[in-house]
């Protein structure tokens, strides 16, 4: 292979030559050459891909100015060549910005906003004159008024590849009908070979944006879909970052910006969530990451004789006997006050006591003599003071004439044993603090100063040679449990903080910083960054659009993704006009837009897919994949920053929180789809038994009336006790010149029952019964009563009417399968 | 007399029917309650010491699309019974299977014999009416009878006299399917001898055994049809003759004495009419295994368990019974009625029978 490098002699001027021709593309040419990563690789796709671009932008232009969208999209055809018109209500744009918005791709004012958005990038709509251009060779022709202004601007512009800039060929004033809006016009080439997911896209916005007033008109066909309600989606706020899914990149982008000195300052100032309490536990865990915890020893017990008064006492000269002595005893009190300490907390108790001395007695304690104190009862505490040929039969005292463990090894014994399982030989737990003991004692900084990391590395290495030497297994879960133990008791340092600018150049502690922004309990970012749809306007929507049987939705809690908040919701429709073949609709949404490609790469079909749709009632082939049936399945994903699977936005990428909580939404709805099927079932099976009932039991009542030669008899009450039915009969019998009417209720069923009965008749009613009202309308009287009637229970209605009236009972409140209503004579 | 009895039956046939139509008119679900024909529900009855039905009982009702199309089924099969007694006709359990494939109803059709043979159980019991009353008759023939017996019979041609060796062949007497139009007019015998297999009886015919010892010997063809129990009940009841049982040395055959002496699950409600608590059981007793030192089979695991639930069972909860199934239990063994032929074609007529029954007590 030829090689470029310079340094090869003959070849010396190569690498300049290529130095040449290497140059900065404009992003508008990278993308001229790259039109399929915005979703303009063929003319079928390329149409849809300028609707959406075109739509979304109108709908968050009018959203934005708090108007109701109506959004008008026509689409023409010349041979070979389409002309899309886009038009909305809303506010218009300046004159300044109209070119830039529409003439220069990555404009825009919301790729550094942490806010829900339909685009962010500003690519859309500009890529989509783009194509335009590049296609058809015409500019894009541009209508804009802004509210209260007379006249509207037009322009006509293209896309300057070379500096990605707008080139404007035509600026003039016009009029036009709307008091507001804009207006688009874009020639390409194209074909309607997509026409499905263009309907399928402009239906679906309709299904999530009720609010909008949608209207597609098509060479040949016209839809419009009309708005479901006149609440606008709640309007977002911008957040800042959330310090959880930060990148360390972008954390050390933010320390060089920011304006913060102080790592606190700059925690809080530029993270969402963060306030001095969050902070002060974000810079602890940084600095245990960073400069690692101090071990704390437990102070001398009594019968360990470590007098530290005389040890404070040696260590010090020339202070005078009563200085020394009031220095020594307030060192000693205060160890011995704590339960534990470390290096540093010494080294203050020392600064303490020198303090206090020196303004008791006025005599200096200096820097040296203060050294000196800490580091003679620090090595005390450590067992490292060189030790006087008296002390060993001292220390005996203590340990039975056996070798004596030094303070640390029974220290780490004592809180090694209290952490491994019980089931661990006494032996053995003494045998491993003994190495761990060890490693502290070998240990050149005295101060016992440790990370994490490097804790359950003296830990692995001594239970390690445990498990070597004395042969017993000293696992991973009883070596985690003892860094843990060690681990509470070891103190923070309370050394200082790097400086913002520091860290932006010290990308070691910078990740520190990262780390323990993660290991710290945040809340969860705030949510009014986002606009979710809500549970009851996707019923309305889906209701809207599709004629079912029955809708369920759910809108998840707000979670988060990468520092991103995102919510999730789902609707379900089922039955009704659905297609019945076939597998289900899945209908997939990013920030109230459609997706309406790359269906196979999007999570949301992945979650869809792995649900055990068996569970819920629907039919699923070999039980996996999308569910059969008459149903539509909707996902919407809502975040500040929908992870896409590239940059035409048609898939949801494979993000685990995010497909979790998919997941669970879908859950969520389909739980009450399976309560609705199997209502329905039950319901289906009474109809059955019914149907069979209601011809066997007839059949029987003849066979039974033949062979004891009687009447055939009257089986309406069996029937309705088989059925657990209520039986809702009218009786009548003559009295006098009028008939007695009684409307009796029987409920067969298992729970009580309340009816509303309706007994419409052409006469007035008189001597009605109790708890019933009559009114008069029309001639016609409504007598209405309300029964609640108790399982097995029976509840009667009376009155009485001219013999002539004609009548019509209605009853309501029980479903039909259950309800038996018989008329006849008493 | 019979007319009379056929009137009967079809007036109680129609009460059934009746007790539907009252149920509907009530506003009732028109239901009817047997008992529950399993062994759970079969208790042993001291007084009398047959098998009869416990309380447990079971509900057909129209509650459910199933117990709806059973009391169809009922009513349809009491029209066709009903009938069937008024033209004075009478059919077998399988073709009233499928005679139901001609009624007019599609829900009223039987989907298999076992629910027709079980409705007319269920009719049985619920009218009183015993099936021969319906004049229903099982497939298969009757068993025998050969001995000194003579009877009138009522058939269809009239009243015929036979006397059960003189007038009948090598075959024997066949019993009718509803051996009460039987009439006993004179008997010479001293006890009954009901012999499990077929092979056994011709053996015990052709060594002349009913003569030499005046025996009825009655063929049970395996488990005994009702009408051979029936008429052992009225031959020990009527004429005073002890019964006896002679099958193979195993668990089963221990049953078929079991249904003789004390009725059966299925027709329980029948027992006192049908089963003979006095019968004695001759063997193949296990102890004759091992006394005649017979040919025998090893138990096999079915065997064994047969044994140890009639061990369980009351009917055989006797000193007697006991001590022959433990027995068999410990030499795991048994043997058939002609296995005694190893010792001799006429051993079984001169030897073992008459040491056996001198034992009994029974000559």
């Amino acid at each position: 292979m030829t090689s470029f490098q310079s340094t090869l002699g003959e070849d010396a001027g190569i690498a300049e030559e290529l130095a040449e021709n290497q140059q900065a593309i404009s992003i508008a040419e990278f993308f001229e050459k790259n039109k399929h990563m915005l979703g303009f690789d063929s003319g079928a796709r390329g149409l849809v891909t300028a609707v959406k671009e075109a739509v979304d932008n109108a709908l968050d232009a009018a959203e934005e100015a708090g108007i109701l969208p109506d959004i008008y999209v026509e689409i023409q055809e010349e041979g070979d060549y389409y002309t899309l018109i886009v038009e909305d209500n809303g506010p218009g744009l300046t004159k300044e910005s109209l070119p830039k918005v529409f003439g220069k791709l990555l404009y825009g004012s919301r790729f550094h906003v942490r806010e829900q958005n339909r685009g962010q990038q500003g690519i859309g709509i500009s890529a989509a004159v783009l194509y335009s251009q590049l296609t058809s060779g015409k500019p894009a022709k541009i209508t804009s008024r802004t509210q209260g202004e007379s006249d509207a601007q037009y322009f006509e512009l293209i896309v300057d590849t070379d500096d990605n800039e707008p080139e404007i060929s035509v600026e003039e004033t016009t009029s036009w009908d709307r008091p507001h809006g804009t207006r688009i016009e874009l020639e390409m080439e194209a074909n309607m070979r997509a026409r499905q997911q263009l309907h399928d896209y402009i239906k679906h916005t309709a299904v999530v944006n009720p609010h909008a007033r949608l209207e597609l008109r098509e060479p040949k066909a016209e839809f419009k879909f009309e708005r479901a309600t006149d609440q606008l989606p709640e309007e977002t706020e911008e957040i800042r970052p959330h310090p959880h899914g930060v990148e360390l990149g972008t954390v050390m982008k933010m320390l060089t910006a920011t304006d913060s000195h102080s790592v606190s300052g700059f925690l809080q100032e530029e993270f969402t969530r963060v306030g001095k309490k969050t902070a002060d536990s974000v810079i602890d865990s940084f600095r245990d990451r960073h400069y690692g915890r101090e071990m704390r020893w437990r102070p001398p017990a009594p019968q360990e004789r470590i007098d530290l008064e005389s040890i404070v006492s040696d260590a010090t000269a020339n202070k005078g006997a009563d200085a020394t002595a009031a220095f020594a005893g307030a060192i000693a009190e205060a160890v011995d006050d704590r339960d534990r300490i470390a290096h540093h907390e010494l080294r203050a108790d020392v600064e303490a006591a020198a303090e206090a001395t020196e303004s008791e007695h006025g005599t200096t304690f200096g820097e040296t003599v203060r050294e000196n104190a800490v580091e003679a009862v620090w090595l005390a505490l450590i067992d490292a003071a060189e030790e006087d040929e008296s002390t060993p039969g001292d220390a005996d005292a203590a340990g039975d004439g056996e070798t004596v463990d030094s303070r640390l090894v029974s220290d780490l014994y004592d809180l090694a044993d209290d952490a491994t399982s019980t089931r661990k030989d006494d032996e053995v737990v003494h045998a491993f603090a003994d190495r761990l003991g060890a490693r502290f004692e070998d240990k050149e900084d005295v101060r016992h100063r440790l990370t994490r990391r490097a804790l359950r590395e003296y830990v692995d290495r001594a239970a390690e040679l445990t498990e070597e030497y004395d042969d017993v297994a000293f696992g991973d879960t009883a070596r985690e449990n003892v860094v843990e133990a060690i681990w509470d008791v070891m103190a923070t340092v309370p050394d200082d903080l790097p400086l913002v600018r520091e860290l932006a150049d010290d990308r070691d502690a910078a990740s520190d910083l990262v780390d323990g922004m993660r290991e710290t309990d945040i809340m969860a970012p705030p949510t009014r960054c986002l606009s979710p749809i809500s549970a009851d306007l996707i019923e309305a929507g889906l209701e809207k659009e599709f004629d079912a049987d029955f809708y369920a939705s759910a809108t998840r809690d707000a979670e988060v993704h990468g520092g991103d908040p995102f919510i999730v919701e789902a609707g379900i429709a089922y039955g009704g006009d659905l297609e019945a073949e076939g597998s289900a609709d899945v209908l997939r949404f990013a920030n109230r837009v459609p997706l309406v490609y790359q269906r196979g790469a999007c999570a949301t079909t992945d979650v869809v897919k792995s649900i055990g749709w068996r569970n819920y009632g629907l039919d699923q082939p070999g039980g996996s994949g999308l569910p059969n049936g008459p149903a539509v399945i909707m996902v919407h994903v809502a975040s500040t920053n929908v992870p896409f699977t590239s940059e035409s936005k048609d898939a949801v990428a494979n993000v685990p929180e995010i497909e979790d909580e998919i997941e669970l939404a879908i859950r969520e709805a389909a739980r009450e789809l399976k309560s609705y099927l199997n209502k329905r079932r039950s319901m289906q099976q009474r109809r059955k038994k019914q149907n069979v009932l209601g011809k066997i039991l007839p059949e029987m009542a003849t066979k039974v009336a033949e062979v004891t030669g009687r009447e055939e008899p009257d089986i309406d009450d069996a029937i309705a006790r088989i059925m657990n039915n209520v039986l809702v009969e009218r009786r009548i019998e003559a009295n006098g010149d009028g008939q007695a009417v009684s409307v009796v209720v029987e409920n067969n069923s298992s729970t009580t029952e309340t009816l509303e009965i309706t007994d419409i008749v052409s006469a007035e009613p008189r001597k009605l019964s109790d708890g019933a009202t009559v009114v008069e309308m029309d001639g016609e009287w409504f007598v209405k009563w309300e029964a609640d009637v108790g399982s097995g229970d029976e509840a009667e209605l009376e009155y009485e009417i001219a013999d002539d009236a004609a009548f019509d009972l209605d009853v309501k409140g029980v479903e039909s399968e259950k309800l038996t209503v018989t008329e006849g004579d008493r | 007399m019979s007319t009379q009895k056929d009137q009967q039956a079809r007036e109680q046939l129609i009460d059934l029917a009746a007790q539907f139509y009252d149920q509907f008119e009530l506003g009732e679900i028109p239901h009817m309650s047997v008992p529950t024909r399993t062994k759970n529900n079969i208790e042993y009855d001291e007084g009398s010491g047959v098998w009869v039905y416990g309380d447990r009982e079971s509900t057909r009702s129209a509650n459910s699309v199933r117990g709806a199309r059973k009391l169809l089924k009922a009513v349809y099969t009491i029209e066709f019974l009903a009938d069937q007694l008024e033209e004075d006709r009478s059919s077998t359990l399988r073709e009233l299977y499928y005679l139901s494939e001609s009624w007019d109803n599609k829900e009223a059709q039987f989907s298999d014999q076992d629910e027709s043979n079980g409705l007319i159980e269920d009719l049985e019991i619920v009218s009183g009416v015993t099936r021969e009353d319906f004049h229903m008759r099982p497939e298969e023939s009757g068993a025998t009878i050969m001995g000194p017996l003579h009877l009138r019979e009522q058939t269809r041609r009239g009243e015929r006299e036979i006397h059960c060796q003189e007038d009948v062949g090598e075959g024997g007497y066949q019993i009718p399917n509803n051996p009460d139009t039987i009439e006993f007019l004179d008997s010479d015998a001293d006890f009954m001898l009901a012999v499990e297999t077929g092979g056994m009886r011709d053996r015990l015919v052709e060594n002349g055994f009913d003569d030499e010892y005046n025996a009825l010997i009655v063929h049970l063809k395996g488990q005994p049809a009702r009408a051979t129990r029936r008429i052992i009940k009225r031959l020990h009841d009527e004429l005073d003759l002890p019964a006896t049982v002679f099958a193979d040395g195993d668990p089963w055959s221990y049953r078929i004495y079991g249904s003789v002496a004390y009725g059966s699950i299925k027709s329980a409600h029948l027992s006192e009419y049908l089963a003979t608590p006095e019968a004695d059981y001759i063997g193949i007793q296990p102890a004759d295994i091992v006394e005649y030192d017979l040919p025998t089979d090893p138990l096999s695991d079915s065997d064994k368990n047969a044994l140890e639930s009639e061990l369980e069972d009351p009917r055989f909860q006797t000193d007697y019974w006991e001590e022959q199934i433990e027995l068999q239990l410990e030499i795991e063994k048994k043997s058939e009625q002609q296995s005694l032929a190893s010792h001799g074609l006429d051993f079984v007529t001169d030897t073992y029978l008459p040491e056996r029954l001198d034992a009994m007590g029974v000559i």
